[in-house]
Parts: structure tokens; C-alpha cells; sequence
């Protein structure tokens, strides 16, 4: 219980006595889930910015602070699991040219940049408007917000709207840049048999794009209740059935290649799947989690259902989608630790509710982001009133 | 040999053992009077000869290689021992370690390593099931890899290789990140729940640096590790590496191109 | 030339950006520059002093010779005998673990009873298949006491010095008078240990 590596709770055939401990646990499962979440609401806005996605106007301002606030907390579960969380700072300092990791620090801020200022310029109208209207604290804070200027001319809005497209444009590559990224952070490990695939980057985007349009879609149910725009929540569905498509196609295809070449990995993958990972990889993440939001999504998109229906479904798809999405990361980063680099063995692993890794800080770091969404609704409108000029 | 032979016999060791245990005796009470090591007796002969004058950060003039002869190991994990006394590694994490293998007629590879052979192979395997082709014990160690997928990896530069070609960690920068253990082919490397770095064999650079050899190839009974300068044609791990020995390295598609090197390495070896 | 009644310029708010951008920018290089360790990237992507301290991690363990300079009257038996290339500290702890800084610390473990049985039975463990046979001497327990004759309960070390394990055996035969036995590879050590 030092909180470092967790030690696996069982082993069958032979593991290597290093591989006993399970050193990436529910920590470095969120931090994927997390900058997977971002990159996805990201581009839910950037198909309104960018792409024009009329539809989805209602929730393209709503998606970016979405993103901002899980974003704030990307770094969280990171920091947790460190050993050394006080010299996180080094990667910025000395970020190694050969590492796949070593990127995360700059590609994280300047993501965080990108980001932020999108939101900053795409408010600007609105902070400007309330930086007018309000009083005290709130007045300076809106005066900051609005970096100081009450310029709301054609010009200046014209000067945004080119700013505003710029941040967009170069922010959907590097969403992806920062997702597919972490992707490629497994993909790259040759020693790791389930990792190391050239469509691991593929898969986390994919996912990625999922379960931001996932949780989106469910945040925004959840929030507005009975005002939702039906349109815009259609549309959202069938981007979503579209993404989970080619998602949940890779996924299977990433398996089925392994078990077709059938190379000495295989044995190795094989014994995971069906032994330590059977629960969690085919009951869940395919069968319940995949198959079943799959048909789901194909009758929703397919199939002119009333609203009523829509309501009641729409939001519980999205909630398996974000568990399935959840449980690929667990199956890919808990899972890949699972197989001994023995190659004759694996070892079982069930997370604990206290350690210093656990359940709990887990759900807290899940938590947390949802109440950075509260504060943010508080200080930007998340929706238009329906008068408002779009800038 | 008749009863009363063997009585007597007996009856002689049994004298012998007194004044030896008496010779003993007084000698360990004259050195604990005594208290203070007599002047010299300190320097430690040079086991690995032309280091003790280097001074600079790195070795030169020589490379040295680690051979394992896995045809004379016996698995007494006294390597294991020296190690963890060199090192005080934590329980349940190994710089080093030794596997059995036990490979039957059917086919059947049967491998463990119980504690990581810390405490030696005290009983059989009783899961055979047909009758035992063969078996052996490999130990396992950090490979130094001339292309290390750690020091790849390490996203701080807190992992690296020297000039002479060892693969060391900076106990300092390291995060923690547990990155390189996942890259490592060869698990040799672990979080050291004591300094919450990473933490791996070091063919210990220490020993080598002061002309000593490393504390598992110095305490092997029966010269199963053997390390040694390739820069010199009469070091054993020369002529070892230039006869016709069958020679390989594990994983050799990794692409890591270790400089560890098994000598009777068999094809089950993982 | 302001042509509606707004403070700010049209582009105010994006110089700030700018600037702001700009002094996060040098503010992180100089950090940088400050935070940098000294010896960082003397030789490659690393500090080079890490390398020193690595060197400088203090021995625990020594050699044989540094233990038998001590401890004469062991040093007679145990390079005499076929257990010559065992490690003192093996069985009695690291050499640190007894002298630092020149002086006695702590008295060495010396192993007793049920211990030295195990210890013995690391190397010499017939059932354990796994091993070399022509190496070293082996035996199965308690088949190797029957065979002697004596009974099960004995502890390796009442026969055999644990230092020299032939040399009470040796030492009674010339006692009483007995040829010396033909060696056989395994007991007298095979011919790498003779070197």
C-alpha cells in the first residue's frame, strides 16, 4: 500500500516477478478518458465553426467550455499517479526528443491555449455585453474576460470572426494531435503486445470523438431537461452512430488481425482476452457496451422515432457509449499490464476503493470537472438566447 | 565399512569439530577486542584490472560484456542474495532474478521463480506430466541494450547510457512515470517503492568503476555469470564470444541489441 | 478616429493577447534557462552528474579476500576446501553490514540448526532436477543419511565442515589409517574451479 504500482491480486501460468505490479492502474485509464472527452466536445464545436454544421449551433459554445473543463482536469490523474508529482515540471524542462511521452507538456498547453482563447473571442460579444451590465467583482472579472476591450464594431467583429476561424481550424488538428498522441504513447511500446499497433492512435481518436459527442449530448439533456433542440440532438446522434461506426470497426479489426495472423502474440493476447480480461473486454466493452448502443444508434438514425422516444433514448445510448468508452481504456491500459512479457502468463487486477490510485480519487477526478462546468455556466452562458447575433 | 569403523570414525570427527569450534571461538573474540581493522587490510585486490586509476566520467580503453552460462547454473540464488544486500532493494522487486526451466517429451515448458529465486529452488515441481527432457536455470538481469527502449522512452531524460555503455538512471529528475518499465522487453525494471523512481540492474556500475566485479558475478559459485572487458583478448567473455559456442540474446527481434549475452541458450528461453 | 463610441481600439484586445503570449513565452524560456541543471546535456540528453553519483553509491558487498584478510584461521580452511568459490556473504550478510568506516559494527549472522540445512540444500538439492550434473555434488534427503547411516535428524554441518565440506571426512580417514578416496569430478570440484 506505498500508492506506487498496485500488486496484482493473482497470476495464472508465469509472470516475470517484475510484472507482479500493475504500475499504470485507474489513473493513467482517466488520463485517456479524460483528453479523449476534450478532443471529442472540441470537435463537436468545431463541426459548427468549421464545417457549418448548422444543426449544431445550440450546443457549439456549450462543447467548448465542455472541453475546457475536462481539460483543466486532464493533468490530475497524472499527477496523482506520479512518484515524484513535484518534478512534473521536467517534462517541460528537459522534454526527451525520443520520448513519446515527452510531448504531452507542451502539446497539453498549447492545446490549452488554443482553447482557451477560442472561447475568449467566440464570448467576446457576450462578455462585453455583461462587463456592461454588471456590477462589483463581477464587472472586473467580465472587464478581464473580455481582455479590456468594449470594441464591438463591425471591424473588431470582423477581426474576431477571422481569429475565431483561425483557432478553430488549427485547433481540430491538434485536438487530434493530442488525442491520437496518447494513442500512439501505447501504440509505440513494441514490448507490449496488445499496445503496439499502428492503429492504436486510430482507435483513441475514434473513441475520442465517441465519447465527447457522448458526453455532450448527455450533459446537454441533462442540463436543459425538456428544452432541448430535438434537431440538434438527431444530428448529434447520427455523428455519433457515424464515429462509433468506424470506432467500434477498428476495435474489432485490431483483434481480428492478431487472431487471424495468429504470431506467437497471440497465444499471449489469447490467454488475456479469454482469462483476465473475458468480463471486461467481451461482456462488457463488446457485447453490452457495443453491440447493444450499435443497434441502438442504427434505429435512432435510421428510423423517424418520436420525440418522446428520442428523449428517453438518446441519453441512455450516450451513457453506454461513455461506459464502453471507458472500459476500452481500461481494457487497453489495465489489460495491456495484465500479460506478463513472460509470454507465458498473466495476472488478474481489481482496483481498490482507498489507495492513493483508487476508486475513489478516481470518481473525485470525474467529478471535479462537472463542478468546473457548474462555476464556468455561472460566469459564460452556455446557451444563446435565440435573439443573440452569432459573432 | 563395518559398524565399529564407522563408530570410530565418527568419534574422530566429532573431536576434530570441538577444537575447531575452540580455534574459532578464541579468533572471533580476539577480533571483537580488537574493534578497529588492522591498516590495509581494507583494499580490496583489483578484480577487473586497469579501472582504479580512471578518473574521468566514463571508462575507457575497455568494454565489458556480461555472458551468462546457463548450462552451469545452478539456481542457488546466491546472486539474488548479494544483490538485494548490495542494493536493499524492497521485498517483492528484483534487479535480478532466476528462473527454472523444466521441459518435458510432451513438449510442455514448465518455468518459475518462486520469490524470484531469492531464496533458492527448495522443492521439485510436481505438475510434470510426461517424463523430463531437460532443465535448467536462466538468470535474468538488466540486458544493456545498446538501442534501450527505456532510455527511448524516459520523457525527462532521466534515463540514459553512458559512453561505456551502460544504462543508468538519474535518481533525482526521474518522475516516476513508470513509463520505461512499460517499454522494457525484459521487466527488468520496477518503481522502487522506497525512492519512487524506477530502479533496474546496473551491472552494478559502482563495483565496476572502483575495479570490483558485480556483486552477482563475484558471489556465483560455479562462474554461471561472468563479466568481463571485450577489449581484452584474454578475458574469459572474449574467448567466450570468439568460440563456437551457441550464443544469443533474448528477444533478439525486439531490436534492442543487448549486451547480455546467453551462452546454451535454449529456444524456450523467453 | 473612432467612429463609434467605443474606449478600445478595434485590435486592442488582440495585441493583448499578443503581449501576453509573448511574456509567457520568455517568462517559460528564462525559467527554463534557470531551472536547467548545470550538467544537463554534457554528453547527451541527461545530467552528466548523475553518472558521478552513480559511482560514488557506496559498496555493501566486497570479496572474499576482503572478509578472509580478518578472519585467518577461515581463510586457511575455506580456500583449501571445494568451497572455496562460495561467498562469505552470502551466508553472513553483506561486508557492510560488519565494518563501516574501518571499524566493527555489528557481528555477522552466523547460521544454525534448521539454517545451514537449508542453505546447503540451495546447491545440493537432488529433487531439484534442474541442475548441471556433472557441476557439483549432489544429494537427496534423507537418502543421503540412510545411506551414511546416520540418523535423519542430522544437520549437514555435523559431518561436513560447512567451510571445507571434505575435511573432516578426509582428516578422519587419514586418521584411522584409510586410503584416500579417488575424487570424483563433482567432489573434488570440476576442472574450471581448480584454475
Amino acid at each position: 500500500m506505498h500508492g506506487l504500482a498496485e500488486t496484482a491480486s493473482g497470476a495464472v501460468g508465469y509472470v516475470f516477478p517484475n510484472d507482479l505490479h500493475v504500475h499504470w492502474s485507474l489513473m493513467i485509464v482517466l488520463y485517456p478518458y479524460i483528453t479523449g472527452i476534450v478532443a471529442g466536445a472540441f470537435i463537436v464545436s468545431s463541426l459548427y465553426h468549421v464545417f457549418h454544421v448548422k444543426a449544431l449551433r445550440p450546443i457549439a459554445r456549450f462543447s467548448l467550455l465542455f472541453a475546457l473543463a475536462f481539460l483543466a482536469c486532464a493533468t490530475l490523474p497524472l499527477l496523482n499517479h506520479l512518484g515524484h508529482p513535484e518534478r512534473a515540471l521536467n517534462m517541460m524542462l528537459t522534454p526527451s526528443p525520443s520520448s513519446a511521452m515527452a510531448g504531452f507538456g507542451y502539446i497539453y498547453s498549447a492545446y490549452a491555449v488554443v482553447l482557451l482563447l477560442e472561447i475568449l473571442f467566440i464570448y467576446r460579444p457576450t462578455l462585453v455585453r455583461l462587463a456592461q451590465t454588471s456590477t462589483g467583482w463581477r464587472r472586473s472579472l467580465y472587464g478581464v474576460l473580455s481582455l479590456g476591450s468594449d470594441n464591438l464594431s463591425d471591424e473588431a467583429l470582423a477581426l474576431d470572426r477571422k481569429i475565431i476561424a483561425f483557432l478553430a481550424g488549427i485547433g481540430i488538428p491538434m485536438a487530434c494531435v493530442l488525442h491520437g498522441y496518447v494513442g500512439f504513447i501505447f501504440g509505440g511500446v513494441k514490448a507490449n503486445p496488445l499496445w503496439a499497433t499502428p492503429l492504436m492512435p486510430v482507435i483513441f481518436l475514434l473513441s475520442a470523438c465517441v465519447s465527447g459527442i457522448a458526453g455532450i449530448i448527455l450533459a446537454y439533456m441533462v442540463i436543459k431537461r425538456g428544452e432541448v433542440d430535438m434537431t440538434c440532438i438527431r444530428t448529434c446522434l447520427k455523428y455519433l452512430w457515424g464515429f462509433f461506426i468506424l470506432d467500434f470497426v477498428f476495435e474489432m479489426l485490431e483483434v481480428f488481425s492478431h487472431a487471424y495472423m495468429a504470431t506467437h502474440h497471440w497465444e499471449t493476447l489469447h490467454t488475456l482476452l479469454w482469462g483476465p480480461l473475458f468480463n471486461s473486454y467481451w461482456v462488457g466493452q463488446v457485447l453490452i457496451f457495443s453491440v447493444v448502443p450499435f443497434f441502438l444508434l442504427g434505429v435512432l438514425s435510421l428510423v423517424r422515432l418520436d420525440d418522446g422516444m428520442v428523449r428517453f433514448l438518446a441519453p441512455l445510448v450516450s451513457l453506454m457509449i461513455l461506459i464502453q468508452v471507458l472500459l476500452m481504456r481500461w481494457n487497453v491500459v489495465i489489460g495491456g499490464q495484465l500479460m506478463s512479457k513472460s509470454e507465458r502468463g498473466a495476472v488478474f487486477f481489481h482496483p481498490e476503493w482507498f489507495e492513493k490510485e483508487g476508486i475513489v480519487p478516481a470518481i473525485v477526478i470525474m467529478v471535479l470537472p462537472l463542478v468546473i462546468l457548474y462555476v464556468l455556466g455561472k460566469i459564460f452562458p452556455f446557451w444563446l438566447p435565440a435573439e443573440e447575433k452569432r459573432g | 565399512m563395518d559398524a565399529r569403523l564407522r563408530r570410530e570414525i565418527e568419534e574422530e570427527i566429532r573431536r576434530d569439530r570441538r577444537a575447531f569450534i575452540k580455534k574459532v571461538l578464541g579468533g572471533a573474540l580476539a577480533g571483537s577486542l580488537l574493534l578497529v581493522i588492522p591498516a590495509g587490510a581494507l583494499e580490496v585486490p583489483e578484480q577487473l584490472p586497469g579501472l582504479r586509476g580512471q578518473k574521468g566520467d566514463f571508462i575507457t580503453g575497455h568494454k565489458y560484456a556480461f555472458v551468462v552460462d546457463i548450462t552451469r547454473c545452478i539456481g542457488c540464488g546466491s546472486c539474488c542474495v548479494a544483490d538485494k544486500n548490495e542494493y536493499q532493494v524492497p521485498d517483492g522487486y528484483y534487479r535480478t532474478w532466476v528462473e527454472r526451466y523444466i521441459i518435458d517429451d510432451l513438449d510442455n515448458v514448465y518455468v518459475d521463480s518462486p520469490n524470484g529465486g531469492l531464496d533458492g529452488y527448495q522443492k521439485p515441481r510436481t505438475d510434470i506430466k510426461g517424463k523430463v527432457r531437460d532443465t535448467f536455470f536462466v538468470p535474468k538481469l538488466c540486458n544493456m541494450c545498446e538501442h534501450p527502449s527505456c532510455v527511448q522512452v524516459c520523457p525527462v531524460g532521466a534515463t540514459f547510457q553512458t559512453r561505456d555503455g551502460f544504462v543508468l538512471i538519474d535518481y533525482k529528475r526521474c518522475v516516476g512515470c513508470a513509463y520505461c518499465i512499460q517499454a522494457c522487453p525484459y521487466s527488468v525494471r520496477f518503481l522502487n517503492p522506497k525512492t519512487k523512481t524506477a530502479d533496474k540492474c546496473t551491472w552494478c556500475y559502482h563495483r565496476v568503476r572502483r575495479g570490483l566485479l558485480p556483486a552477482c558475478v563475484n558471489v556465483c559459485p560455479v562462474q554461471a555469470r561472468k563479466f568481463g572487458d571485450l577489449a581484452d583478448k584474454n578475458s574469459e567473455v572474449y574467448k567466450l564470444l570468439h568460440e563456437p559456442h551457441v550464443i544469443s540474446v533474448l528477444k533478439p527481434d525486439m531490436g534492442n541489441k543487448p549486451s547480455l549475452h546467453y551462452l546454451g541458450l535454449r529456444r524456450e528461453v523467453v | 478616429m473612432q467612429p463609434s463610441g467605443f474606449r478600445a481600439k478595434h485590435n486592442t484586445h488582440v495585441l493583448r493577447v499578443l503581449i501576453v503570449l509573448v511574456v509567457l513565452g520568455v517568462a517559460g524560456g528564462l525559467a527554463r534557462a534557470l531551472l536547467l541543471p548545470s550538467s544537463f546535456g554534457k554528453y547527451g540528453h541527461y545530467r552528466a552528474d548523475a553518472v558521478r553519483e552513480e559511482m560514488r553509491r557506496p559498496l555493501r558487498n566486497m570479496t572474499n579476500e576482503s572478509c578472509l584478510a580478518c578472519h585467518p584461521n577461515i581463510k586457511k580452511i575455506h580456500l583449501a576446501g571445494v568451497h572455496r568459490t562460495v561467498s562469505c556473504e552470502v551466508c553472513h550478510s553483506a561486508y557492510a553490514d560488519h565494518i563501516a568506516e574501518g571499524k566493527v559494527v555489528a557481528k555477522m549472522p552466523v547460521r544454525r540448526g534448521e539454517e545451514i540445512r537449508t542453505l546447503c540444500l540451495r546447491c545440493h538439492n537432488r529433487i531439484i532436477r534442474a541442475r548441471p550434473k556433472e557441476s557439483i555434488k549432489m544429494i537427496a534427503m534423507p537418502d543421503h543419511l540412510e545411506q551414511k547411516g546416520v540418523r535423519t535428524d542430522h544437520l549437514c554441518n555435523q559431518c561436513h565442515h560447512v567451510h571445507a565440506p571434505l575435511k573432516w571426512i578426509r582428516e578422519a580417514r587419514a586418521a584411522m589409517g584409510l586410503p584416500e578416496r579417488p575424487q570424483t569430478a563433482a567432489e573434488g570440484g570440476v576442472s574450471w574451479m581448480r584454475d
